[in-house]
Parts: C-alpha cells; sequence; structure tokens
C-alpha cells in the first residue's frame, strides 16, 4: 500500500550547543582573522582620512597660535618615501582680518620615519616655495576677539604743527595751577604756626619781671653785706643760689634763641625759594605752550616715527607670537626632564637618549619668498623649540638681487637657545638701492607730509639678550622729493616748514632702539631737525619771546599780592627775635653787672 | 542607562561561562582607563578577539570605563608621574625610551604610565570579584530577577513583547 505509511518517529529532544574541549575551550581560531581584518578596517580608515586629519591639525594648531584664521587648500601624506606635501597655506593677519599676514603656494618635505615611531618629526629638508605677505583675503580671518598685544607701545610723539598764533595766557593761567602760589600759601601757614608756636613759647621763658625779681632779690643781699661778718656769710649763700637761678634762665633763652634762629634761617631759605618761584612757573609754562629749540627736534622726531614705529610694533607683536616655539616648554623634575605638551593630556617625562635628538627639527627650510619686488630666497637652518638638545642655534640667511626697484637685499641672523638661561637674538638687515616711493610721514590735517620718492639705503642691527633689546638703525635717503599738502591761506609756520622740506634733497637718519620687548624707547636722530630748526627757528624766537613778557606781566600780577602779604608775615617774627634778644642782655646783665650798683658785680665778697 | 542596565543583566543572566564575561569586564578595565588609541589597545582587540571572551562584556564594560577615566585622569596623571619619576625605576625607564616600541606606546606620558599601572594593577583582583559576583546573581538573584515586573518591562522595550 502506497498510501501506508511507517509512523514517523518522535523527534529527537534539542541538543545543547556543545562546548568546545581543551585549548578550544578558551581560544577561537577564527578571532585570528577577525583581528586581520579589523586591522586592515581600521589601516584603510586611517588612510583615507589622514591627510584631512593633517589638515585640521594645522589649521586649528595655527589658528590657536596666531590668533587669526589659519586654513590650508589640501595636505598630503605620502608613506614611501614618508613625506607631507601642504599647498595654499594661508595666514591672517591677526590686526587686519581681511589680509593674510603669510601665504605660501607649496610646502613640501620628507621625513624621518623611524623617528616619526619614536615621537620625533625629524625634517630633513623643508621647500617653502611662493611666500607671500599682505597678500588680500576673500573672507574675514578673524576669530572673535582678539586678546590685547603685548608688545607696549613706545611712547610716539605725534606731529603736529607749531602755531604761529601767540597763546592766549589768560586761558593758560587759568588752567595751569602756579607752584609759587602753592609755595607762598603753604609757607605762609608756616610762618603763622610759627608764630602762634613761639607766642606760647615766650611767655614760658624768664621775662622782665622776673629780672626785677633778681634784681630786687639783689639789692637785699647787698644791704644784709653790710650788717657785719654774719649778713656777709649768709648773703655770700643768697648770691651763689640767685646767680644759679640766672645761670639756668640764661641757658633757656639762649638755647630758645638758638632754635629760633635755626628756624628763622630754614624759613627764609623757603621764602627765598617762593620768591624764585615764578620765574620757574615762567619757564615751564613757556616751555609747554610755545615751541622751543627742543620741542623743533621733537618735532622732526614725530614726523619719522610714525612709519618706522608702525614697523617695529608689526615686527615685535610677530616675534612676541613666536616666542612660545622659540623656547622648550620643559623642566627638570629630579633626574629626569618633565616636557609639557603644548595641547593634550598628562606630561611627557623625558629620559636620557642615547643619541638626543629634539622632539622638533627641521634642518634646513629652503623658502622662495615672492615679494612684489622679485623672489628673494633663503635658508633657515635647525629650526627647533629645543636648541639645547639639537646643539645648535637656529640661523637664517636670505638675500636677493637686481629686483625690481630694490638694488639688493641681505637679511641674516640667529636665534639662540642653545643655552635657555642665556637666550640671545641677532638679526642684520641691510637694504641697498630701495627706491622709496609714497611714504606718508603725517596725516595731519593742517600740514600732511609725505616722502613721494627716495633712493634709499639702510642698514639695521637688532640683538636681544634675554629681556635686553637693542637696535641701530641708519639709513641714508637720497634724490628725496618730500611733498606737503599745505593750503593756500596756511600760516606762516606752515609755508616756511612746506618751504623747507621741499629743500631737502638728502637726509641721513640714525635710530637707537632700546629697553625690552615689551617696553622700549626708540632715539631718533636726523638732518631734519637742523632744517627745521633754520626754517623756524627765528620766527619761534619772536614768537617766543613775545609770548613769554606777557605771560611774565600775568604771573607777576597773580603772585605779588600773596607774596606781598608772605614777607610782611616774614617780617613779624623779627619781633620775636627783638624780644629774645633784648631778654638775654638782661639776664646776661645781671650776671655780669651793668655798672657800679647793678648784678652781682656789685656785691663783694670777702672770699 | 536603561538600555545599559538592561544590556548589563542579560550578560551577566546569559548561559555564556562566567570566566569570559569576567575577562570581557577585565579586558574592557585596560581599554577604557587607557587613552583608546595606545599600541597596548591593540594587544587587547588581538586578544579579545582570539580569546573566548565575552565580547559585549568587553564593550558594555569599554563604554563604562571609558567614562569613569574621564573623570580619574587628575589620578593618573598623579600616579604615572611617581611611577615615571621614581629613582629606583630611571634605569628601566630609560632603556624603554631609547626603544622604538616603547616610545609607540608613549609609557612615558604620566595619563598613559598611571591609567596602565592602575587597570593592569586591578585586572587580576577585578576579574575574580567580578568572577564571584557573577556566581553569586546566577544563584541567589537571576530567577527572582526574571521575574519581576521590570525584567519583564525590560523585555517588552526590548523585544517588543515577543519574548
Amino acid at each position: 500500500m502506497t498510501g501506508d505509511r511507517a509512523p514517523a518517529a518522535p523527534a529527537a529532544p534539542p541538543q545543547p550547543p556543545r562546548k568546545p574541549d581543551g585549548a578550544g575551550r578558551w581560544i577561537r581560531w577564527p578571532g585570528v582573522i577577525a583581528f586581520a581584518v579589523v586591522t586592515v578596517l581600521l589601516a584603510a580608515a586611517w588612510w583615507l582620512l589622514v591627510d584631512g586629519m593633517i589638515e585640521c591639525a594645522i589649521e586649528r594648531a595655527g589658528t590657536q597660535a596666531v590668533g587669526a584664521k589659519v586654513e590650508l587648500a589640501a595636505a598630503d601624506l605620502a608613506l614611501i618615501p614618508l613625506g607631507l606635501t601642504l599647498t595654499g597655506l594661508q595666514v591672517t593677519d591677526p590686526d587686519a582680518p581681511m589680509t593674510n599676514a603669510v601665504e605660501a603656494r607649496r610646502i613640501s618635505f620628507l621625513m624621518d620615519g623611524l623617528n616619526l615611531l619614536r615621537r620625533k618629526v625629524i625634517i630633513n629638508e623643508m621647500t617653502v616655495d611662493g611666500v607671500r605677505f599682505g597678500t588680500p583675503r576673500k573672507t574675514s580671518g578673524a576669530i572673535g576677539k582678539q586678546e590685547p598685544g603685548t608688545v607696549q607701545k613706545a611712547a610716539r610723539t605725534k606731529f603736529v604743527l607749531p602755531s604761529a598764533r601767540i597763546p592766549d595766557v589768560k586761558e593758560i593761567l587759568a588752567k595751569e595751577e602756579l607752584q609759587s602760589l602753592k609755595l607762598a600759601e603753604s609757607l605762609r601757614a608756616d610762618i603763622q604756626a610759627e608764630q602762634d608756636r613761639w607766642k606760647q613759647q615766650m611767655a614760658e621763658l624768664p621775662d622782665k619781671a622776673k629780672f626785677d625779681d633778681y634784681k630786687q632779690r639783689l639789692d637785699k643781699v647787698k644791704s644784709a653785706g653790710k650788717g657785719g661778718l654774719g649778713g656777709i656769710v649768709g648773703g655770700a649763700g643768697e648770691a651763689a643760689a640767685i646767680q644759679k637761678d640766672i645761670s639756668q634762665d640764661l641757658d633757656k633763652i639762649t638755647t630758645a634763641r638758638k632754635t629760633f634762629e635755626s628756624n628763622l634761617a630754614q624759613l627764609r631759605k623757603r621764602l627765598d625759594e617762593t620768591t624764585k618761584a615764578p620765574e620757574e612757573d615762567l619757564r615751564r609754562i613757556r616751555d609747554k605752550y610755545a615751541l622751543s629749540p627742543q620741542g623743533l627736534a621733537n618735532m622732526s622726531s614725530a614726523l619719522i616715527m610714525g612709519p618706522l614705529g608702525e614697523k617695529i610694533e608689526t615686527a615685535l607683536r610677530w616675534y612676541a607670537k613666536l616666542q612660545p616655539y622659540l623656547q622648550s616648554s620643559s623642566e627638570r623634575k629630579g633626574k629626569v626632564e618633565v616636557v609639557t605638551p603644548l595641547r593634550g593630556k598628562g606630561v611627557d617625562v623625558r629620559f636620557k637618549e642615547r643619541a638626543p635628538l629634539p622632539d622638533f627639527l627641521i634642518r634646513t627650510a629652503k623658502i622662495g619668498l615672492d615679494l612684489s619686488a622679485g623672489l628673494v630666497s633663503g635658508t633657515i637652518r635647525n629650526i627647533t623649540s629645543e636648541q639645547h638638545v639639537a646643539g645648535t642655534p637656529t640661523t637664517f640667511a636670505f638675500s636677493g638681487e637686481k629686483l625690481s626697484g630694490l638694488e639688493s637685499l641681505a637679511l641674516n641672523g640667529e636665534v639662540n637657545r642653545v643655552d635657555p638661561a642665556k637666550p640671545h637674538d641677532d638679526a642684520a638687515l641691510k637694504v641697498h638701492g630701495y627706491h622709496l616711493t609714497d611714504l606718508t610721514l603725517s596725516d595731519d590735517d593742517t600740514l600732511p607730509v609725505s616722502v613721494k620718492e627716495a633712493r634709499t639705503d639702510f642698514d639695521l642691527k637688532a640683538g636681544l639678550r634675554g629681556e635686553a633689546l637693542e637696535a641701530d638703525l641708519a639709513a641714508t635717503l637720497q634724490s628725496v622729493r618730500i611733498t606737503t599738502g599745505a593750503k593756500p591761506d596756511a600760516g606762516a609756520v606752515a609755508k616756511a616748514v612746506t618751504s623747507a622740506l621741499s629743500d631737502v634733497k638728502a637726509l641721513h637718519l640714525k635710530a637707537d632702539v632700546t629697553g625690552t620687548v615689551k617696553q622700549y624707547d626708540v632715539r631718533l636722530s636726523s638732518d631734519l631737525d637742523q632744517v627745521l630748526k633754520q626754517a623756524l627757528g627765528k620766527q619761534m624766537q619772536e614768537q617766543v619771546g613775545k609770548f613769554e613778557s606777557q605771560l611774565r606781566a600775568a604771573i607777576t600780577e597773580k603772585v605779588n599780592k600773596p607774596l606781598g602779604d608772605l614777607k610782611s608775615s616774614f617780617g613779624s617774627l623779627n619781633g620775636i627775635s627783638d624780644e629774645l634778644t633784648g631778654r638775654l642782655q638782661h639776664a646776661t646783665g645781671l650776671t655780669k653787672g651793668g655798672g657800679k650798683d647793678a648784678g652781682l658785680g656789685g656785691l663783694k665778697l670777702p672770699f | 542607562m536603561i538600555r545599559t542596565a538592561y544590556k548589563l543583566l542579560q550578560v551577566i543572566s546569559s548561559e555564556t561561562e562566567p570566566g569570559q564575561i569576567s575577562l570581557g569586564f577585565a579586558f574592557a578595565l585596560i581599554a577604557g582607563f587607557t587613552p583608546l588609541v595606545s599600541l597596548h589597545n591593540l594587544l587587547v582587540l588581538f586578544l579579545i578577539l582570539v580569546l573566548r571572551v565575552n565580547l559585549s562584556a568587553f564593550f558594555l564594560g569599554l563604554a563604562i570605563f571609558s567614562g569613569v577615566a574621564y573623570l580619574l585622569d587628575p589620578v593618573f596623571h598623579r600616579i604615572g608621574l611617581a611611577v615615571l619619576t621614581t629613582g629606583s625605576l630611571e634605569g628601566l625607564w630609560t632603556a624603554f625610551y631609547n626603544s622604538t616600541l616603547w616610545r609607540l606606546e608613549r609609557f612615558n606620558n604620566s595619563i598613559v604610565m598611571g591609567s596602565l599601572a592602575v587597570s593592569l594593577a586591578l585586572f587580576v583582583p577585578f576579574y575574580l570579584l567580578s568572577n564571584k559576583l557573577i556566581l553569586k546573581y546566577r544563584e541567589h538573584f537571576l530567577a527572582w530577577v526574571q521575574k519581576t515586573k521590570l525584567a519583564h518591562v525590560l523585555n517588552i522595550l526590548r523585544y517588543g513583547g515577543d519574548a
């Protein structure tokens, strides 16, 4: 029977999964394949993302360091040989966010792979092409609020054209405090206090009544002396007691007189100073409001200091930004060195190496600067923040010749941190035949001044020893053409300055910068000082003369009465002096005797 | 949080050997406490794939210990710095420092050293303790937990009521 079927066997109960025995209990061999697959996948993901990660890392670190956007068009990592190529690097100028401070077309370098595994970036040769400065940006590179710069500006005098108008003396005296008046007021108060004090003291000193009393006692002693031997002996004892009293009183008056004379001498000295103070006031106010020969020299310095100061501040601001990268961020902890990474967690402890190498080192960087004048090429050697490990300083040398508007340029220097306790940096810049055009010296409304053109040679030497900054600049400008924007109705001074400056054909300039990076001082000297003095000297002298006579009259009028009162107040002290002298004479007369019956002299003692 | 709790209960309630679960947690302790991108974590990855370690326990532990490590970083830094600057170990560290493999491991970083030292010191005690706790749980609490409404709700949330 085809339709008959054997009854189905009952289903077997489900078996629990069989657990592996022996090594299989703890090891899953397919895991090796899984590990290989995971590792390859991770490596592939890294390879796909690494260029972007490098780009992001450079942009982030650069932006943080500069304080404005740092952008990179692309980064390309090559494994064999190990190298990196960066293209389109733009570093925004933090002070002008629509301008790139530096732009580099291409940066390429090879790295030491083995040292990279040891976390050391060692670049034997780097090439930087198409470096340009001050290029415009399409979008702003600002990143929020800027921190205030650490470089303190040198006290810069703004160029202001001196006025030919004589300043209003009344206006000036209304806002100026006269030192002579202050001195007179102070002295008058002191004289009054001295008078009050001496009035009180005179009451305590022996006076005429007391001296009359002595005289009566002496007369009694004399009359007692005529009454026999007993009277003579008793009189002698009384006379000695009186003599002692008079002598003590005499000492008191003498001491008081000496003190008074001393105080009087001091007050007289102050009175003399106060009497001379109006002359001091006159000189001070005249120098402040009228143009002096020194003011003329300041004027020429102010003209040159404007553009020069800006260059110094820019250079020092960038130097301050580079500082953290020039010095190692390590400290010693026992025998080992503890390095704080600029970013990241924890600290790296450094131990002694068999062949010490810095964590980051560019042995040679060949740089091509694409300036508006043409190509300037240069080399920077040993770029590292750990020069004490590398044992060599960072040096740089750039040069360019026969450029457009510039015959030659040479920049050399070194940044030396080999001994971190004695850092010193030096730079020397020599420029020959630079065609200077349209340099604004002053944008003052009354007299804008600019150098239209000049052929310039200059020699700059700058050095930093620790915090101490020292720089010398010597410049020679030839074939100079200075233009001024003096209006036709300009004053006599403006006309004189315009005439003097238009005659300037050559100019020598010397600048000394001293101080520290954060606070420096610039001393300028140039031919312009002499030119301006000659042009304006006579005119200014007349102006100063008129101003001085008006000012003298006004000051005299203002201080005459207070000074008169002061002198009269001082004169009243003479009364005290006379009184003290009188009392002293009285006392002295009693001791020495003025005649036959006066004083102790009249008493003839038997011994 | 609920998901994590459920996952934890699920892992320790499974029939997996307690040793495999504990080992997963113990390896997660190392990988979680120390910076993830480290050479030794490649070795941990190899071991968890090759050894019969419970991967769920590992990944769950990794999430938990990574969070804890974030809070413990200052402690790891102090311990690591103390270990690295101990005079008697200077010779050893100097030898390591001159080896490319150890430099790649970044042993000389205070947080790497501190977290690795702490996690290695805790590895065996943590494994044994975890083993014991799982056994105790399965013996005394598993049946009770499975009967609770919480377990039922968690099951519904996880499987939509099919479980």
